[in-house]
C-alpha cells in the first residue's frame, strides 16, 4: 500500500487527498487532515477520484482514421500524420485556419505547452479552453473592475465573514467543500443570502433567499446598489481612496429603484431593500458566484455589477471580503494563467503588445509571433461552420457535449478537415477525430493545478497511463519536435515550471520545491515571496477599484406561446460536466443514471406528467426525451436539465448566443416546451 | 510485561517485518497521520486515533473478488505474509470486534477472514491521545497492547500469538509503572457512553420528531464521509468491468447516505430523502443494531464527526438530539 499526495481532478476547489495504491493499481483515497481547504474531509466525487482510472474504455493506443475507421496506429504514426495535417491546413489555408482547444483537466505545464504550440509552431493565436465556456465573463469583468480576473480572496476568509451573498452559484453540489464551509460560516452567525431561483440547499440555511428570474441579476443588482447609495449605505472613504468613475456608477443605477428592480426580477421591493441592508450594514461581506452569473449572454455585465457592489461597500482587499467567483474545473484557473486564451500568454500578458511578443519570442526562439488576438473557441465553432477554420486539435475536451446548440457543434466539427482529439476515454467528439491521441489521466502524470483560490499545487504520478498512453506534455512536445520545432524538450514539468516562471510574474517565485506540500498561492513573484491569500490589499492591480456601469439587457431567448418554459442547465452533485470520468465510476454512476428534468409539480400536475414517466422537452433547436422529476426546488415556468448525459443531451436545445465581450454561451436560459412522452 | 524505549519498539516492528506485513500509524508527507508501513513515513503512535479507519486493514475501500476470463476463475491469493496491524484504541477494537461478529455470521465473508484470521492486533493506549491526552487500557481484542508513558513503553500481551511476538524482548521490572494505567484508565469520565445510551433510548421510543431528521437531513451534502470513516460501517458494493479479456468484479465501500443505495429497481426509494438517510444512518447504530446484534454499534471513535464537513457526525448529532428532545418533560411521558 502507498499514499501519495495529490490534487483531486474535478472542481476547482482544490481540496489534496492521497491516492492510495497498491501493485500499481489504485485502490482508494484518504483526504489530507492538514490541507487547509480539505482539512480531512472530502465530497463523495473526491472520495471517488480514484474508481475511474484503470476502467477498460481507456485509450491505450494512438488511433488514426482509415476508410473511415479509427485503428490502431504507432505513436511515430500518429504523430506524423497530426503534423502532416496540421501544417497542412497551414499551408493551404493559412495559420488562422487552425484551432487549439485546450483543457481546464489538464496541468498547467499542458496548457503552457500547448499555447507554446499554437503560437511558436503553428503561428496562431487561436488556443482557447473551456474556461471561454465557464468564466470568461468573469476574466473581462473583474479585469475591468480590478484589474485582475481571479478570486480576489481566498476559501479560508469565509472563516472570518460577518455576511456571504451567493449568487449563481450551487456551491454544496459544485464546489461541496466550499458550500459546506459557507453553511458552517451560516450555523456560527454569518448571515447569508442566496440569490437563485432554485431552492438550493444553501437556501435552506438562509436569512434571505432571492427567487429572482433567470437572467434578471443585473436588475437585481443594480436596484441593490440604488438602496444603498440612496440610503446612504456606501463605504463613503474607501470609495474616495480606493475607486474611480463613481459619479456614473451612481447614474446608472439611480433609475432602479426598487420598484424597478421588483417588476424585471419577480421579487418584492422589499425583498431588495432587505438585501441591499443586510449586505451594505455588514462589517465584511463575501461575494460568491459562479456559472448562475456568468453563462449569459450578458455574463459580464452580471460580473460588473458583483464587483459594482463589492467597491460601492469597501468589500474589496481585506479578510473575509471579496468578490469571489468559483472556478468550476479542478485548473480552469491554471488553463487561464498559463495563456490558453486567444489574448493573452500566460500571465494575462497580451498578445497585442508587441514588447511582450518580443519577450516570449526571444525566449522560445524562432521568428515574430502573431500579433492579431485569436479566436474564442465559441467563435471557432462558428468559423468551423463557415469554412474558416479547418484544423482542430482538441486536448481533453468533449465540446459534442459540453457546447451550446449541440447540432451546431457537430456540423462545425464534421465540417473539419482534420481533427484530433487527445484523450483518456474516445468520447463522443474523440469518434469524430481524424486521430487520437491517448494521454495519461492525473493521477498517471506530475504537474500543476492552479485551484480556484489560486492556490497552485503539485500533481503527483501514482500509477502508470495504460497501454501506449502519454502525458499531454509528453506528446505536445513530441509533436513540436516531429514538426521540427526546437526548444520543446525537457526533463519532466519540473522544467517546463522553471520556463513558466521566468516568463510569467504572478508565477515568479514558483519552483516544485516551493509547492510542497500544500501549494502557493499567486501571486508569487519571487523565490522567497510567500505568496498573496488576499488581493488588491493596498491597490488593485489596476490601481484604482474602477466602477463600471451596466445597462440592463434581457436574455436572448424568453419564453413565448410556442416555447412557454424556461430552460436553464446545469451539473449535478455526482457527475462532472460530460461524465467521461463520474459516468465510468460504480457510486457515482448509481447514484444519477440517467438524464431527467426537474419540474415544478404545479406544471407537471397541469401537463399530466407523473415522477419519472418521459418527458419530451423541445427547443427551437433541438427535442430530447427525459425523466420528470417533479421538485419544488425550481420555481413553476422553469425546468433544469443536467448536461452530462448524451442520451438526453440538454445541449442539443440550449441557445448558442454569445455575451459580445466574452462570448460565452447562454446556457443558463432558453425557451423551451415540454409534454408527457405518450 | 515488556519495557521499551521508542528506539527499541521500533527495532522490534523492523524485526517483526520479517515474518509479518506491518502496518502501523505513521505520518505523510503533509502531517496527515495514516495506517502505513515503516518506509511510508515516521511513526506516528501519538495523537490518538487515525482518522482513517483502522480496521480498513481487513475490509479496504476496495478489493478484487475474482476475475473470470474464458478458460478460468481467478480468486485473490491471501496475503504473501499475516498482517501486524497496530494503533487500535479500545474503541477501535470493539468495532473490530463487533465487525468480526459480522464478517463470520453465515455465510462467512472469505475476503475479509483473508486477511483477518492471522493477523497480529496491537492496540496502542495510555498517554498518547491528542496533545499527551490518556486512552484508555483494554485487552478485548488485541493480542498486544503498547502501553505509552512517559518514560516510553510497556509491552502486554493478551494472546498466545502476542506472547511469542514478544517473547524475545526485555521485561519490565517496575509493577508500579502498571499500575498508574490501571488507576488512570479506571477514572475516565464516561460521558460519551451515557450520552450514547440516551440518545440510544430516545431512538427507541421513537420520541425523536421527523423535523428534526429533516434539519440534519438539510445539513448533509451527501460526502459519504460518515460512512466511509466508520469502523463498524460494512455495507459494500459490487462493480464488475467487462473487457475483451473476461470479467473483473470488485466490492467497495459503500455507503447508506447515497440516495442510490436503497433505491429499487422501478425508482421508488424507501430511503428517498436525506432526512430519512440521516436517520437510517444513526438509528441503524443506535436502535437496529442493538435489536439484531445485542450492542450498539457506535463506539464513540469520533471519526464521523471528524471528517464530516457540515458538523452532523454522531456525536454531534446525538448532542443535539439529547439536548432538544431528552429533556424531563420527554423523560416523564415515558
Amino acid at each position: 500500500m502507498k499514499r501519495t499526495l495529490t490534487v483531486c481532478p474535478y472542481c476547482g476547489t482544490g481540496c489534496m487527498l492521497y491516492l492510495v495504491s497498491q501493485g500499481g493499481r489504485l485502490v482508494g483515497v484518504e483526504p489530507s487532515s492538514t490541507h487547509p481547504v480539505s482539512r480531512g474531509s472530502l465530497c463523495v466525487k473526491g472520495w471517488n477520484a480514484h474508481a475511474f482510472v484503470h476502467h477498460p474504455d481507456r485509450l491505450t493506443s494512438p488511433l488514426v482514421r482509415e476508410k473511415g475507421e479509427l485503428r490502431p496506429a504507432t505513436w511515430d504514426e500518429a504523430i506524423t500524420v497530426v503534423v502532416a495535417g496540421l501544417k497542412g491546413v497551414q499551408d493551404r489555408h493559412g495559420s488562422d485556419a487552425l484551432m487549439f482547444a485546450s483543457s481546464a483537466k489538464a496541468t498547467n505545464e499542458e496548457n503552457y505547452l500547448l499555447m507554446k504550440l499554437a503560437r511558436r509552431v503553428f503561428a496562431t493565436n487561436n488556443i482557447d479552453h473551456c474556461a471561454r465556456l465557464c468564466h470568461s465573463s468573469t476574466v473581462t469583468g473583474l479585469t475591468d473592475c480590478f484589474g485582475s480576473g481571479a478570486m480576489t480572496n481566498s476559501i479560508a476568509c469565509l472563516d472570518d465573514t460577518d455576511l456571504i451573498f451567493v449568487i449563481g452559484s450551487n456551491t454544496t453540489e459544485q464546489h461541496p467543500l466550499i458550500g459546506s464551509r459557507i453553511m458552517a460560516a451560516a450555523r456560527r452567525g454569518a448571515r447569508l443570502i442566496v440569490a437563485d431561483n432554485r431552492r438550493i440547499r444553501l437556501a435552506r440555511h438562509a436569512d434571505l433567499h432571492l427567487r429572482h428570474h433567470n437572467g434578471s441579476d443585473v436588475a437585481l443588482l443594480n436596484s441593490m446598489m440604488q438602496v444603498i447609495i440612496s440610503q446612504g449605505l456606501t463605504n463613503l472613504s474607501f470609495r474616495e481612496r480606493r475607486t474611480e468613475n463613481y459619479p456614473l456608477l451612481a447614474e446608472s443605477v439611480a433609475e432602479w429603484t426598487p420598484e424597478r428592480g421588483a417588476a424585471v426580477t419577480g421579487l418584492t421591493p422589499g425583498e431588495i431593500v432587505d438585501a441591499a441592508r443586510l449586505f451594505a450594514g455588514a462589517s465584511s461581506a463575501m461575494i460568491i458566484y459562479a456559472m448562475g452569473i456568468t453563462q449569459h449572454s450578458h455574463g459580464v455585465d452580471n460580473v460588473r455589477c458583483c464587483a459594482n457592489l463589492a467597491l460601492l461597500t469597501g468589500n474589496v482587499g481585506r479578510n473575509g471580503a471579496g468578490v469571489n467567483p468559483l472556478r468550476g474545473q479542478n485548473n480552469v484557473q491554471g488553463g487561464c494563467d498559463m495563456g490558453a486564451l486567444p489574448e493573452y500568454y500566460s500571465g494575462y500578458q497580451s498578445v497585442g503588445d508587441p514588447a511582450i511578443r518580443q519577450k516570449f519570442a526571444r525566449y522560445w526562439g524562432g521568428s515574430d509571433l502573431p500579433a492579431t488576438p485569436g479566436l474564442p473557441l465559441t467563435r471557432a465553432m462558428d468559423a468551423a461552420l463557415q469554412g474558416r477554420i479547418r484544423g482542430m486539435f482538441i486536448m481533453g475536451e468533449n465540446p459534442l457535449l459540453s457546447d451550446p446548440d449541440q447540432t451546431h457543434a457537430r456540423l462545425a466539427l464534421e465540417k473539419l478537415d482534420f481533427l484530433v482529439v487527445q484523450e483518456i476515454f474516445l468520447t463522443e467528439t474523440a469518434r469524430l477525430a481524424h486521430v487520437v491521441l491517448p494521454s495519461a489521466c492525473y493521477a498517471e502524470k506530475e504537474g500543476t493545478f492552479t485551484s480556484t483560490e489560486r492556490r497552485v499545487q503539485l500533481v503527483r504520478k501514482v500509477v502508470e497511463p495504460p497501454g501506449e498512453a502519454l502525458a499531454d506534455w509528453q506528446i505536445i512536445s513530441a509533436l513540436a519536435r516531429s514538426a521540427g520545432c526546437g526548444g520543446f524538450s525537457y526533463d519532466g514539468p519540473s522544467e517546463i515550471m522553471a520556463e513558466i516562471a521566468v516568463l510569467t510574474p504572478q508565477y515568479g517565485g514558483i519552483t516544485y520545491e516551493r509547492l510542497a506540500p500544500h501549494g502557493l498561492q499567486w501571486p508569487c513573484s519571487t523565490p522567497d515571496d510567500p505568496g498573496t491569500p488576499i488581493l488588491h490589499r493596498e491597490q488593485f492591480t489596476c490601481g484604482l477599484g474602477r466602477f463600471s456601469p451596466v445597462t440592463y439587457r434581457p436574455p436572448a431567448e424568453l419564453p413565448d406561446e410556442e416555447y412557454p418554459f424556461v430552460l436553464t442547465t446545469g451539473r449535478t452533485y455526482c457527475h462532472w460536466h460530460t461524465g467521461t470520468m463520474t459516468r465510468r465510476t460504480h457510486l457515482l454512476d448509481r447514484e444519477e443514471r440517467a438524464p431527467f428534468v426537474e419540474i415544478n409539480p404545479l406544471d407537471a400536475t397541469r401537463l399530466g406528467l407523473r415522477e419519472r414517466e418521459p418527458a419530451r422537452v423541445t427547443s427551437r433547436r433541438g427535442s430530447i426525451i427525459v425523466a420528470a422529476r417533479i421538485s419544488t426546488i425550481v420555481p413553476p415556468g422553469v425546468l433544469f436539465i443536467p448536461f452530462h448525459f448524451v442520451e438526453g443531451a440538454a445541449n442539443l436545445l440550449t441557445n448558442n448566443v454569445l455575451d459580445p465581450e466574452s462570448s460565452i454561451p447562454e446556457f443558463k436560459i432558453c425557451a423551451v416546451s415540454v409534454r408527457r412522452e405518450a | 510485561m515488556k519495557a521499551l524505549s521508542d528506539g527499541q519498539l521500533l527495532h522490534f516492528f523492523k524485526c517483526l517485518e520479517k515474518d509479518w506485513e506491518v502496518r502501523l500509524p505513521v505520518t505523510l508527507p503533509d502531517g496527515t497521520r495514516t495506517l502505513g508501513s515503516l518506509k511510508d513515513g515516521p511513526i506516528a503512535l501519538l495523537g490518538g486515533s487515525l482518522p482513517a479507519k483502522p480496521t480498513g486493514a481487513f475490509f479496504p475501500q476496495e478489493e478484487e473478488i475474482f476475475r473470470l476470463s474464458e478458460r478460468e476463475l481467478r480468486l485473490p491469493l491471501p496475503p504473501e505474509r499475516p498482517l501486524f496491524v497496530a494503533g487500535f484504541t479500545s474503541r477501535d477494537l470493539a468495532s473490530l470486534l463487533f465487525i468480526d461478529r459480522f464478517f463470520a455470521d453465515d455465510p462467512k465473508d472469505d475476503l475479509y477472514f483473508r486477511r483477518r484470521q492471522s493477523a497480529l492486533v496491537a492496540a496502542v493506549t495510555g498517554w498518547c491521545g491528542p496533545g499527551g491526552s490518556f486512552i484508555k487500557m483494554t485487552s478485548k481484542g488485541c493480542d498486544l497492547e503498547l502501553l505509552r508513558d512517559e518514560r516510553g513503553w510497556l509491552l502486554l500481551s493478551h494472546s498466545e500469538a502476542g506472547r511469542q511476538a514478544t517473547q524475545e524482548l526485555p521485561e519490565g521490572d517496575d509493577p508500579l509503572r502498571l499500575e498508574r494505567f490501571v488507576a488512570a484508565s479506571a477514572s475516565q469520565s464516561n460521558d460519551d457512553e451515557l450520552l450514547l445510551s440516551q440518545a440510544a433510548e430516545l431512538l427507541r421510543a421513537d420520541l425523536v420528531p421527523d423535523s428534526f431528521w429533516n434539519e440534519i437531513g438539510d445539513r448533509c451534502i451527501l460526502c459519504t464521509g460518515c460512512n466511509l470513516v466508520c469502523p463498524t460501517c460494512t455495507c459494500f458494493g459490487i462493480r464488475d468491468w467487462r473487457s475483451a479479456s473476461g470479467v473483473e468484479r470488485i466490492r467497495m465501500w459503500d455507503s447508506c447516505q447515497l440516495e442510490g443505495f436503497m433505491r429499487e429497481a422501478g425508482g421508488h426509494n424507501p430511503l428517498g430523502s436525506e432526512a430519512l438517510r440521516s436517520r437510517r444512518r444513526i438509528h441503524h447504530k443506535l436502535a437496529a443494531d442493538l435489536m439484531r446484534w445485542g450492542e450498539i454499534s457506535c463506539f464513540l471513535c469520533g471519526r464521523c464527526d471528524a471528517t464530516c464537513p457540515t458538523g452532523i457526525g454522531i456525536v454531534s448529532v446525538m448532542k443535539e438530539m439529547v439536548a432538544r428532545h431528552g429533556g424531563p418533560a420527554n423523560q416523564r411521558s415515558r
